[in-house]
């Protein structure tokens, strides 16, 4: 029998996002204690155009004047202020005009949070990089007249194959960029200089060799820019560790379809990864296990991944034209919304509950959730306790005696948690 | 068991005749409550159940008679008559679904403009199509391609050989074919079909089942070559939408509608059922009873036959069923592809029968204006009626 009631959505938090599709739509989505945390677009910008197709984008939502940079399909990038939609500057990245933009298609792009290059405080800078290698630092003047004194350095970071990504990390100064045929590496912004490559693994037993076909890495860590999660072409995930080897520390497999995308989590462990055939999961990269997986209607590629800095969220979106918002901790679909095109990007913007005055009532909310989160942390550590307990009363101790002695261990193994937080916390 | 437990009461009530009667009136009360599925004896339980059955049928009957002589008496007394009930079935009571295109939806339109199959259905490129076959084909198989060769205008058969499919991909390409369509046999048996569209996707696959091929059908009919028209229905959700304009571009956009000659895709909870028809318009006389209780004695008078066009159907065949297994970006690639739409038939909140490709099968005067923009089919198939009707008077009465 086919579903006759429509399936319940809990709904999420107070929070907007933005999506970025294929025909070079911009839509704001927010969702509001009011409506019952039902997301809705609130706003579309830019009119449909395939020529516009939304490659790249990133947000820099600071308090104040907070901005978001679009790499458009026809070799532009474009500075929009992500309140308004009010569009600043406008870039071309087809430099010295010798390739077409379609044949050099910008694949990664990063606005940078503090000032690299010399530049006066009324400017931004990104870097680009596109799909032949070419990395380009530059910095904008946001005046309203064009200006040509763009500062900006180019290199080339592959010699053959192609870039699929470009990541900067939390401190803006390291940079890594892999592709088909492109072994992940490292850049230093500061010196423009690869600082390290990855080794592919080796043969396996019957001799055969995978090609080398990155999809999608990121920084597992924000102060750290040691460590990078890669995802291949191959349904394999792997972890680099700059400071220790060029192999990966640790790779396994996911699924049997392309990863698409990877995005890391705030405690600096779990990572989440989307593949080609819409499976959604996190991991515990420490030691290669599959936390679970998001279950939901979700069919079509993954595209992109956002983890919201506050809330215990993340949202994702890709082929099926669908932004879906999940919670972290349960691993539920919170809500999800149709959006009619195929999704390229999600960002989350950070300052949204802020800026409006009349949600004060969703500060307490907010607070439930961080207490939630809490609790979420303890129940990771559950399982022990628990499984102490059932063996102790498999055993046939007294129940008493048992109780009171589990409580001394659940403090113990809390205390060991603990330790063992800081050991790992060490090991980062 | 009620006979028995009947006995028994019967002897333990003892010779009272009046409370014997007592009892025997408690049991008919009985009776009618026990349950036939209760009774063990065959005969017994079987003759019980067809009473039930009859007497349901008569109280239903005697239902509606009361009903519709209610009906009658608010008419002749000029009052309104109550509403009668709506009966809840499968699509009436189905979930709303989001993703279903409207025709104000300018970003459907827009997005029409810059697919993969726009080319096509814009009347840039003609439809040419490449069938090819699995490794392995056999008995139904070649069978099977012949009769799709028919129906499918501008197809072209190659034996597959040991070719990869990427390879045939990149040869097609070279060769300006605009789509590529293979046979899968297992078992001697075509069970998949997969069309890829050139040159740059996508990719649908197809189940394939309860093929009928032409020879078996039944009065079947022998397809002309000219260009059919293109009947879809129901393609209603984005999805549906995408996975219509794919049959679409598989067809030469103009038909030859002098052939009256027509392909139905229609879908139905997922299924898409294939068609191929050829019709015809012909004149029959109406019968004379029909006319006697229409106009009695007049009618008599003017006994010279009265004519009525009917429409009559041809099936051609084949005959299929086709069920979306997933719809890939891209042309083929099994390894590293990505896709648009992944069939998930595990997923525990997830029924398997809620519809992706169509939801409303409702037609809601909304709908059908939008089909008519939308659905090519009926782009076809209703200037092809109205020609006619202006040609040969009118059909439809």
């Amino acid at each position: 029998m086919p579903r006759t009631t429509t399936v319940e959505c809990p709904g999420c938090p107070p929070l907007r996002a933005l999506t970025f599709d294929a025909l070079g739509l911009i839509k704001v989505i927010e969702a509001r204690t009011k409506e019952g945390g039902v997301p809705k677009v609130v706003e579309r910008w830019g009119d449909p155009d395939a020529a516009k197709c939304v490659l790249a984008a990133s947000l820099d939502d600071r308090k104040t004047d907070p901005l978001l940079a679009v790499a458009r399909k026809s070799g532009v990038i474009e500075v929009l202020n992500p309140l308004n939609g009010e569009l600043s500057v406008t870039v071309s990245n087809v430099s010295n005009g010798n390739a077409r933009p379609e044949d050099d298609a910008i694949v990664g792009l990063h606005l940078f949070r503090r000032q690299i290059l010399e530049s006066t405080s009324r400017s931004c800078t990104f870097l680009t990089c596109t799909t032949k290698g070419n990395a380009t630092l530059r910095s904008v003047e946001m005046t309203d007249s064009p200006s040509d004194s763009n500062a900006s350095k180019t290199w080339n970071v592959c010699g053959a194959g192609n870039i699929s990504f470009s990541q900067v990390d939390g401190n803006e100064s390291y940079a890594v960029f892999g592709g088909k045929g492109v072994e992940v590496n490292m850049w230093d912004l500061d010196k423009c200089t690869k600082i390290w490559t990855a080794k592919p693994p080796p043969k396996n037993s019957l001799g055969i060799f995978t090609p080398t076909w990155f999809t999608s890495a990121t920084f597992l860590c924000k102060d750290d820019h040691r460590k990078v999660v890669a995802g291949t072409n191959s349904h394999q995930v792997r972890l680099y560790d700059v400071s220790a080897q060029r192999r990966p520390v640790i790779s396994f497999d996911f699924r049997e379809t392309p990863i698409k995308a990877v995005t890391e989590d705030l405690d600096g462990h779990t990572i989440y990864i989307g593949s080609g055939s819409g499976d959604l999961a996190s991991v515990d990269i420490r030691t290669g296990k599959l936390l679970g997986c998001f279950l939901g209607k979700c069919s079509g590629s993954i595209r992109s991944i956002a983890r919201h800095p506050e809330l215990p969220v993340i949202a994702s979106c890709g082929l099926d034209s669908y932004l879906r918002i999940w919670d972290i901790a349960t691993r539920q679909l919170l809500s999800s919304v149709f959006l009619k095109q195929h999704l390229t990007k999600v960002v989350f913007d950070t300052n949204y509950s802020e800026d409006v005055k009349y949600y004060e009532a969703d500060v307490a909310p907010h607070e439930e959730q961080s207490i939630g989160e809490v609790q979420t942390a303890d129940e990771t550590e559950k399982p022990r306790t628990k499984r102490k307990k059932s063996s102790k009363e498999d055993r046939g101790s007294k129940k008493k005696s048992s109780k009171e002695k589990d409580r001394t261990k659940k403090l113990k193994s809390k205390k060991r948690s603990k330790s063992l937080e800081n050991e790992t916390a060490d090991d980062e | 068991m009620g006979g028995k437990r009947k006995k028994s009461e019967n002897e333990g009530a003892g010779e009272d005749d009046s409370s014997n009667k007592s009892a025997s009136k408690k049991m008919k009360t009985k009776k009618s409550e026990i349950l036939p599925s209760s009774i063990k004896n065959k005969e017994k339980r079987s003759a019980v159940h067809s009473k039930l059955k009859h007497q349901k049928k008569v109280e239903k009957r005697k239902k509606l008679k009361v009903r519709d002589a209610a009906e009658k008496r608010a008419v002749e007394l000029g009052e309104e008559p109550l509403p009668r009930q709506i009966p809840r079935t499968i699509e009436n009571t189905r979930e709303a679904d989001e993703t279903v295109c409207m025709p104000d939806d300018e970003e459907l339109f827009a997005g029409n403009d810059v697919d993969e199959f726009s080319s096509i259905i814009k009347r840039d490129r003609t439809p040419k199509i490449l069938i090819t076959t699995s490794r392995f084909n056999s008995t139904r198989g070649p069978a099977f391609i012949s009769e799709l060769l028919s129906v499918i205008p501008n197809a072209q058969y190659y034996k597959r050989g040991t070719y990869d499919l990427k390879k045939i991909v990149e040869y097609a390409n070279n060769k300006d074919f605009t789509s590529i369509i293979v046979v899968h046999t297992n078992r001697r048996e075509p069970d998949a079909l997969l069309f890829v569209c050139l040159p740059d996707g996508p990719t649908a696959h197809f189940k394939l089942s309860s093929l009928v091929l032409r020879k078996d059908i039944k009065n079947h009919g022998n397809p002309t070559s000219h260009e059919p028209e293109l009947v879809l229905n129901n393609f209603t959700t984005r999805l549906g939408h995408r996975i219509g304009r794919l049959f679409q571009s598989i067809f030469p956009q103009e038909p030859n509608f002098r052939g009256r000659r027509v392909v139905t895709f229609h879908n139905q909870r997922d299924f898409i059922f294939f068609r191929h028809h050829r019709y015809i318009f012909d004149a029959k006389e109406i019968k004379q009873s029909e006319a006697k209780g229409k106009k009695a004695k007049d009618a008599k008078g003017e006994s010279i036959a009265k004519e009525k066009v009917v429409a009559r159907l041809q099936e051609c065949g084949p005959r299929f069923t086709l069920k979306l297994i997933s719809l890939q970006h891209g042309t083929f690639d099994t390894k590293g592809g990505e896709y648009e739409w992944v069939h998930k038939a595990h997923y525990s909140h997830y029924s398997s029968s809620s519809p992706f490709l169509n939801v409303s099968l409702k037609w809601t005067p909304a709908e059908e204006d939008f089909s008519c923009n939308l659905i090519h089919g009926f782009i076809c198939f209703t200037p092809g009626m109205q020609r006619f009707s202006a040609e040969e008077g009118q059909y439809w009465q």
